[in-house]
């Protein structure tokens, strides 16, 4: 063996030349903690994106194809019903893209001298899980129990009732399983209950008056997945009528493509910059080195010794420097993450522990490879030249 | 044994090619101590590194030990110059960021060395070779300034930190650039005794130099100009 090792060469050449050790790690965090604060931020994003749909509601609606669009765009429930098995028969077709459905039955109806909507909710579906993916999605809609009411702000509030009162419906008995908030929309006039309580008390056993989905469709530019719906839809429901809330999907579109976007113009450039960044370090730090270079060169140190003198100084760079990186880049985006992203305080940002790993194997590979070059060209100096130059 | 045959060596610049050695022949035998005098660019340099397996001729042949130096492999060319020579140069290329020991363990190679420091069949582990380096250090008179960079030596501590790097590895050969060109008359008076000794102790010392001082102690002296041998002594 070598007297020395190359790990004791590597470090204390890095505590002979700071500057060039500490500059090198710059570069790395830089380009580490930019990755690391866009996807994290990025990864917000995502999850604020699925909480604006659960607060923004459904975009896709399929009605009975006789119902009136007219009347169901004024006031949001349809005039004809459909059967409920149509709802089964979309959620068991593997081609039909979908993220979440619910099936309602809707009617406006009088009670205890109030105009109100009674809403029977039907537990929604959700596509199955590939193996493996994790927890299934987390419904959009409330899960009633049956024999379980949801008041609305301004029902409950104008006839005074309270969480575990019994009411009658049409003849047949509620606990009133929750008060909710002022909407100050529909909302506060809608009691909502499950879907068989819906159709008991409506007397239209086995119908729903719509289905909503969450469609997972994406939205490239010549993508119109309205007509692919409605086409899928089509063919598999003859009886029904599909169509889109336009201003949803494009919003949700547009806040992911935003993010794509962003990503895909900094990070090549960040990558490159900080790989010319190290590179023209390293090849400084050879430049600096040519008569050790050459004196190792003399003593009889081979060109793989030689190359991994900087190639580990690089890697040790790259892999400190994404633990760093990580560091700081989940501090940015934690910072700077909701202001970018528009991110409510509600999404919180999480340090996502799998870039870290995945950081820290790539860095000190990209690291590396930025410094290839000069370790090639440390490899090729004539100890003969550089010993002669005095 | 050291045997030079026609070397030529011509460098290639922007300016035109520039002829360092022109077919010199030289044999050196085991044991000797020459001195290759000569004016700056006489070749003298280039003779040095030519022999020191580290610049290979335009043309002509280099042995060493009976063994064609540059008909090996540049991985067995590395091999045959850490066991076999060491060096010593005017400017000491001592590495900056290492102590002074570390400089001397820098030289350490496992097979094959001959005198200094412990060889493989030593056993080769971390403390007999540090054990070596600091019995040279303290032949060298730097026993106190081992755990001291570089810089915070006199030109004649590290000239002589030099030399023990050079020693360390047991060679047959030292090779030496001007090895007193930075040094005081003094130092340089210790650097020429150490080398001496190394002489008498059996090894071929070769020392590339413009002053007269070297010769007191040489075999031999050899006067080079335009890249040709002059004279012979």
């Amino acid at each position: 063996m070598w007297g020395m090792s190359i790990v004791s060469l590597i470090l204390k050449e890095i505590c002979h030349r700071k500057v060039n050790f500490v500059l090198g790690l710059l570069a790395v965090m830089t380009a580490v903690a930019l990755f690391i604060g866009f996807f994290t931020a990025g990864a917000a994003s995502e999850r604020e994106t699925a909480r604006l749909m659960l607060s923004m509601g459904y975009n896709m609606h399929i009605i009975a194809k006789d119902a009136d669009m007219g009347q169901f765009l004024m006031t949001g429930i349809a005039d004809r019903t459909m059967p409920e098995q149509y709802l089964t028969k979309l959620a068991s077709q593997k081609t039909i893209s979908y993220n979440h459905l619910l099936a309602t039955l809707q009617k406006r109806i009088s009670w205890q001298g109030l105009d109100v909507i009674l809403t029977g909710l039907a537990p929604e579906v959700s596509p199955p899980e590939p193996q493996g993916a994790g927890s299934k999605k987390p419904p959009m809609s409330f899960e009633i129990k049956p024999g379980s009411l949801y008041l609305g702000y301004r029902i409950w509030n104008t006839l005074g009732l309270n969480q575990g009162d019994r009411v009658d419906i049409k003849g047949k008995t509620f606990s009133i399983a929750r008060r909710l908030a002022e909407s100050g929309g529909v909302d506060d006039v809608r009691i909502q209950c499950h879907l068989r309580d819906a159709q008991e008390i409506l007397e239209l056993p086995g119908q729903i008056s719509e289905i909503r989905a969450v469609d997972c469709l994406c939205f490239g530019e010549t993508d119109d997945p309205v007509a692919l719906l409605r086409k899928e839809i089509g063919s598999l429901l003859p009886d029904a009528q599909v169509f889109q809330t336009k201003a949803i999907a494009e919003a949700r579109a547009a806040q992911r493509q935003m993010v794509r976007n962003l990503f895909a113009v900094i990070m090549p450039f960040t990558v490159i910059a900080c790989g010319v960044w190290v590179g023209v370090l390293a090849i400084m730090n050879v430049r600096d080195r040519q008569q050790e270079i050459g004196i190792m060169r003399a003593l009889g140190h081979g060109s793989g010794r030689i190359a991994l003198l900087f190639l580990g100084k690089a890697a040790l760079i790259g892999l400190l420097g994404a633990a760093l990186g990580f560091l700081l880049g989940t501090a940015l985006a934690q910072y700077f993450g909701p202001g970018i992203f528009k991110l409510t305080a509600k999404i919180m940002i999480k340090p996502e522990l799998a870039l870290l790993i995945i950081s820290l194997i790539f860095a000190p590979v990209f690291a590396a490879v930025s410094s290839f070059i000069p370790a090639m060209i440390a490899v090729a100096y004539d100890p003969a030249v550089t010993l002669r130059e005095e | 044994m050291v045997e030079l045959k026609n070397i030529t060596k011509t460098y290639r610049t922007r300016r035109g090619d520039v002829q360092a050695l022109r077919d010199v022949n030289l044999r050196i035998e085991k044991g000797e101590f020459v001195v290759l005098c000569g004016p700056s660019g006489s070749g003298k340099t280039t003779l040095l590194m030519t022999v020191a397996a580290m610049l290979r001729p335009t043309a002509g042949s280099v042995c060493v030990e009976q063994r064609d130096l540059y008909a090996m492999s540049i991985r067995d060319r590395a091999k045959f110059r850490a066991r076999n020579i060491g060096f010593v140069f005017q400017m000491f290329h001592l590495v900056p960021y290492l102590n002074i020991v570390e400089n001397v363990l820098l030289a350490r190679h496992s097979p094959g060395g001959l005198a200094g420091g412990p060889s493989a069949a030593d056993g080769g582990t971390e403390a007999p070779k540090e054990q070596g380096a600091e019995e040279l250090l303290r032949r060298f008179g730097l026993a106190e300034r081992a755990s001291h960079k570089p810089a915070e030596l006199s030109a004649g501590e590290k000239q002589r930190a030099a030399m023990a790097r050079a020693l360390f590895n047991r060679p047959r050969i030292i090779l030496a650039d001007e090895p007193t060109g930075n040094l005081d008359p003094a130092n340089a008076e210790s650097v020429l005794g150490h080398l001496s000794e190394f002489h008498r102790d059996g090894g071929t010392v070769i020392v590339a130099t413009h002053g007269p001082a070297a010769g007191r102690f040489a075999d031999r002296v050899i006067y080079l100009r335009n890249g040709g041998i002059e004279k012979a002594g």
